[in-house]
């Protein structure tokens, strides 16, 4: 059974560019007033103590658990996993590769969970903070969004295969 | 005089509506719902669910969705970028929002660096989202996958921990090699 929502698919599918515009448009806003930033909130809170931002990327989750209650009681079709742990058990959320186990999906969240974090504090934000500053005429932010960009055909053209193969190699997907 | 008037015109500013927008503890509690919201609204157009906001994700379908209109190629996307009529533009929204808030505001200020810089952020944005997309997300759809109830997007978040913590470390020594 496919997931049903409030709009029907054939209005979904022109819906889908024009409410997510309008999501990020209000997300740049508020990003670029707040200086919003996941991994700035860490960082922040190990280097300084400071909980400002640490507290902005809590409230994201906690944001999200309470939109995602709150509507899956109002429209349950919209939400089929919620609460994901509940229904479909450790398998993480689909949007990673595909097929694997979760064996291997811990891996690749923990392999790919240091590397973020790492690489985040070192060039000093997360992507919704680098895409603000590229916003705010930062044009090595803007690199980094272009590498991002670049990073993306390259995961999907050759790494993600790749991985996939190796995991099997290895047993493990 | 002028800065008198500048000031009275930052006050103004201060008030009401953007006093919230500054507090990143709203901010988070708005992008989570909005993002439960989208998905209530949008999810009939195809997966995957917690999608609602991801910088890295949205980004990758907007690239990706473009090349394989360009090129003829088949990279991945998500379903509801595959099935829409343009995918989700979510990151170009948060461009010109932020861009339109920047100038608005007066914080628009053109930021150079040394080449070797760009060529560094080049790599860093590079590797920064295949990582991401090993992990299936940018640190906020970990954040919405946590709420949503995925347990190894908790483990993912514990691991952006470490790295942060090794980063810190990193970002320490090489500090203090410098001098």
């Amino acid at each position: 059974m496919a997931a049903a929502g409030w709009l029907s698919k054939d209005v979904a599918i022109i819906a889908v560019p024009i409410v997510t515009l309008l999501l990020g448009l209000l997300i740049g806003w508020l990003g670029q007033r707040s200086g919003f930033c996941s991994i700035g909130g860490f960082r922040d809170f190990f280097m300084f103590r400071h909980t400002r931002l640490l507290y902005g990327y809590l409230a994201l989750i906690v944001g999200g658990f309470i939109g995602y209650m709150v509507f899956s009681l109002i429209t349950p079709a919209a939400f089929e996993g919620f609460f994901w742990l509940l229904k479909k058990g450790l398998m993480p959320v689909p949007g990673a590769p595909a097929n694997l186990t979760v064996t291997a999906y811990i891996i690749l969240a923990v392999i790919g969970g240091i590397a973020v974090g790492l690489i985040g504090v070192l060039l000093g934000g997360c992507p919704l903070r680098q895409v603000v500053m590229t916003a705010e005429g930062n044009l090595r932010s803007l690199c980094f969004v272009i590498g991002m960009c670049i990073g993306a055909v390259i995961f999907a053209a050759w790494v993600s295969g790749w991985g996939v193969t190796l995991l099997k190699a290895a047993g493990i997907a | 005089m002028i800065m008198a008037e500048t000031k009275a015109k930052n006050e103004e500013k201060e008030s009401g509506l953007d006093v919230l927008a500054r507090s990143p503890l709203y901010v988070g509690l708005a992008i989570g719902i909005l993002a439960a919201l989208v998905q209530v609204l949008l999810i009939s157009a195809g997966g995957p669910e917690a999608y609602g906001f991801c910088v890295a994700c949205h980004t990758r379908d907007v690239v990706n969705v473009a090349v394989n209109d360009i090129a003829g190629t088949k990279l991945a996307v998500a379903a509801i970028s595959q099935n829409a009529i343009l995918p989700v533009m979510t990151v170009i929204g948060v461009l010109i929002g932020a861009f339109v808030s920047a100038k608005y505001y007066q914080e628009f200020r053109t930021k150079t660096g040394t080449i070797t810089s760009y060529v560094w952020y080049l790599m860093g944005g590079l590797f920064f989202m295949i990582f991401a997309l090993f992990m299936g997300g940018c640190p906020y759809r970990i954040g919405l996958r946590i709420g949503y109830g995925d347990v190894v997007a908790l483990i993912g978040v514990i691991a952006i921990i470490a790295g942060v913590l090794m980063g810190i470390k990193m970002a320490t020594a090489m500090a203090e090699r410098e001098g």
